[in-house]
């Protein structure tokens, strides 16, 4: 697709990330800087880019796919080895950690796809790879059982700094370009044949969609996004070690993604946002007395999801819009294409 | 190179593990074959299985293994009132929304567990069964030779439940066809809940046993979960017997994988096992059809 007809099409929702950025670019000021809540912020905002990702490979395709940290953090410690042994900065080191990560979803993906696994052998083969990739590297000849830290220094050279909110507006910047290639991938000829696979795959194969090739693009474009983005959650999380291949968090990905609804963008942007800042601010108030208290409720809230509302809050969102439709348009981050 | 001692040592201890494994998987083989429902949450059924065990040995003073006579029925009811309030309303439903929901569930089992107990490991002090026995130079433990016991003899005490009684009957032909066998007059609700609460009572019967030497914390479940799908892919449909060779399969993968790599990378082997099975064998290595 032209870029010009592209802008012509989404304009809506080009316009609608660029001011909901814009606006969760202006909340430092209105914090005063608070550095702890500007924490709370670049988490929530990356797990926004990790969630909008993942809509790729779950929404569009519809592949559960519970391996987020394994390109995540494999991206993230080839970009972080990078800089600590060869001081190659990050900015070219990102994206030799994207293209491994996509390599590895690639290599992967390939078999996995040719074989025909889904549903939930996909589901459980993902959710082996982040395990499989954490033992490897608690290798001692890898990573090892130690934490490792980035070199001290600060900078854009090493884009990382003593202070939050520069990282926080590059993390926004890059969740509005991950927004663009979510609107890109749903627009386009790929957006159309991967709604059509996860309806119903025999017929999507029937009409001539080649339905590998299709899932295998989602899977490498969702990867080396995950990959990039690694060094910066690194930087975030301060260091890195075969903990970093988290298979919690990776559930929590796909977790966000169904519970905002499945091939929405929007509903990814405020179920990703909305339950890491509530999980901070439970963990911050409650969670001293009671641990796990916010993961509870993500497990109470996907129950109900599941049973009641299986197309989650993009769903509750457009049955809203239905029952009032001569109210007045609402403005939503991103929409709902 | 390698002592063979230790290694056929590890060896026998792995399949001894694999027994457990079976037990548990086999819960899930039945909940997954009889239901059609992917239930993520299975591992944690074992995990709150372990606190309860722990729990109940620390007040009795008993060890963990023996509390399995309250903790099997206790979880076979257990298991029927979850499969009331969450599974039945998912049945039938997308894969997607049975993993979401079931993963769900297993995020409340996890923090709950985290809640009540926090994140130290708990293990029961007393290891009445956690000595040793050796011959040969091979050391093999009490606990896990009894654990390895009692799990055949479920095992076999299911198998004839599926083959030689009425009960068994209605499961497999509900199995076989769920649109037919209503109309043989099979109450498919009720083999359903019943084979779900068998399902979560095996659970507890292998977290009580395996409470004997081993230690529990809210994460325990994560990797029970995967190894039982794991041993449920290999074993295909293939009834208990299947469940039987690939829970010992997985038990001396580990052990292979722990005694010539390291203990800490034993699952991955198992893993990578399973994505080679996954792409060679899709139906797995007993598969009947």
């Amino acid at each position: 697709m032209a870029l010009s007809e592209w802008v012509r099409e989404s304009r809506k929702y080009i316009l609608g990330t660029i001011i909901l950025v814009l606006v969760l670019a202006f909340i430092p000021f209105i914090i005063g800087f608070d550095q702890y809540l500007l924490l709370i912020l670049s988490t929530a905002a990356i797990f926004a880019v990790f969630v909008v990702a993942w809509n790729i490979i779950g929404g569009y395709a519809g592949q559960l796919d519970l391996g987020a940290f394994a390109y995540i953090a494999l991206g993230g410690i080839v970009a972080a080895q990078l800089l600590v042994v060869y001081n190659i900065t990050p900015w070219i080191g990102m994206f030799v950690g994207a293209g491994v990560s996509a390599v590895l979803a690639a290599a992967i993906g390939y078999p996995t796809f040719r074989f025909g696994i889904k549903e939930v052998w996909y589901a459980l083969l993902t959710a082996a790879l982040v395990v499989i990739l954490n033992n490897i590297f608690h290798l001692p000849e890898v990573l090892g059982s130690l934490d490792h830290y980035l070199p001290p220094a600060n900078g854009w050279y090493y884009l990382k700094f003593p202070v939050y909110e520069n990282i926080y507006w590059f993390i926004l910047a890059m969740l509005a370009i991950v927004v663009f290639i979510n609107l890109w991938v749903s627009k386009s000829k790929v957006g159309y044949y991967l709604r059509a696979i996860r309806e119903d795959e025999l017929a999507a194969e029937a009409l001539g969609i080649d339905v590998r090739k299709y899932k295998l693009e989602a899977l490498v474009l969702y990867a080396a996004i995950l990959g990039f983005m690694g060094y910066v959650y690194i930087v975030i999380a301060g260091t890195y070690s075969y903990h970093t291949f988290d298979s919690p968090h990776s559930i929590a990905i796909a977790i966000m993604g169904i519970i905002g609804g499945l091939g929405s963008i929007a509903g990814a942007l405020t179920s990703a946002i909305t339950l890491k800042v509530v999980e901070e601010y439970l963990r911050a108030s409650i969670g001293a007395t009671i641990p796990g208290i916010h993961l509870l409720i993500y497990g109470l809230l996907l129950i109900i999801i599941g049973i009641f509302k299986p197309d989650g809050l993009a769903g509750i969102y457009e049955s809203l819009k239905k029952r009032r439709t001569s109210g007045r348009k609402k403005i939503s981050g991103g929409g709902n294409p | 190179m390698m002592d063979p001692i230790l290694v056929t040592n590890n060896v026998l201890d792995g399949l001894l593990m694999g027994l457990l494994y079976s037990l548990v998987a086999l819960g899930l083989a039945l909940i997954f074959g009889v239901m059609d429902i992917i239930n993520f949450a299975h591992g944690d059924f074992v995990m709150i299985g372990a606190y309860t065990a722990w729990l109940l040995a620390m007040a009795f003073w008993v060890d963990p293994s023996v509390t399995a006579i309250i903790t099997v029925p206790l979880f076979f009811i257990i298991g029927i009132g979850i499969y009331k309030l969450v599974i039945e309303p998912v049945l039938g439903a997308e894969p997607l929304i049975q993993i979401a929901v079931t993963v769900g569930l297993g995020y409340v089992f996890q923090n709950i567990a985290l809640a009540l107990w926090h994140a130290e490991p708990k293990s029961f002090p007393a290891p009445w069964l956690n000595f040793s026995i050796s011959a040969g130079g091979i050391t093999l433990s009490v606990a896990k030779l009894i654990a390895g016991g009692i799990s055949i003899i479920s095992l076999y005490l299911i198998h004839y439940m599926l083959t030689k009684t009425k009960f068994g009957l209605a499961v497999r032909a509900t199995s076989a066809n769920r649109e037919v066998a209503p109309l043989m007059g099979i109450n498919v609700k009720k083999v359903y809940a019943i084979t779900f609460g068998i399902g979560t009572a095996l659970t507890a019967l292998g977290a009580a046993l395996y409470m004997s030497w081993g230690q529990t914390n809210p994460y325990l479940g994560q990797s029970f979960s995967l190894l039982s799908w794991v041993i449920v892919a290999m074993g295909g449909l293939g009834g208990v017997i299947g469940v039987l060779y690939s829970g010992l399969i997985v038990g001396v993968l580990e052990a292979l994988g722990s005694t010539f790599i390291t203990p800490s990378a034993r699952l991955a082997v198992v893993y990578l096992a399973f994505f080679l099975l996954l792409w060679f064998r899709p139906r797995g290595l007993f598969a009947r059809r």
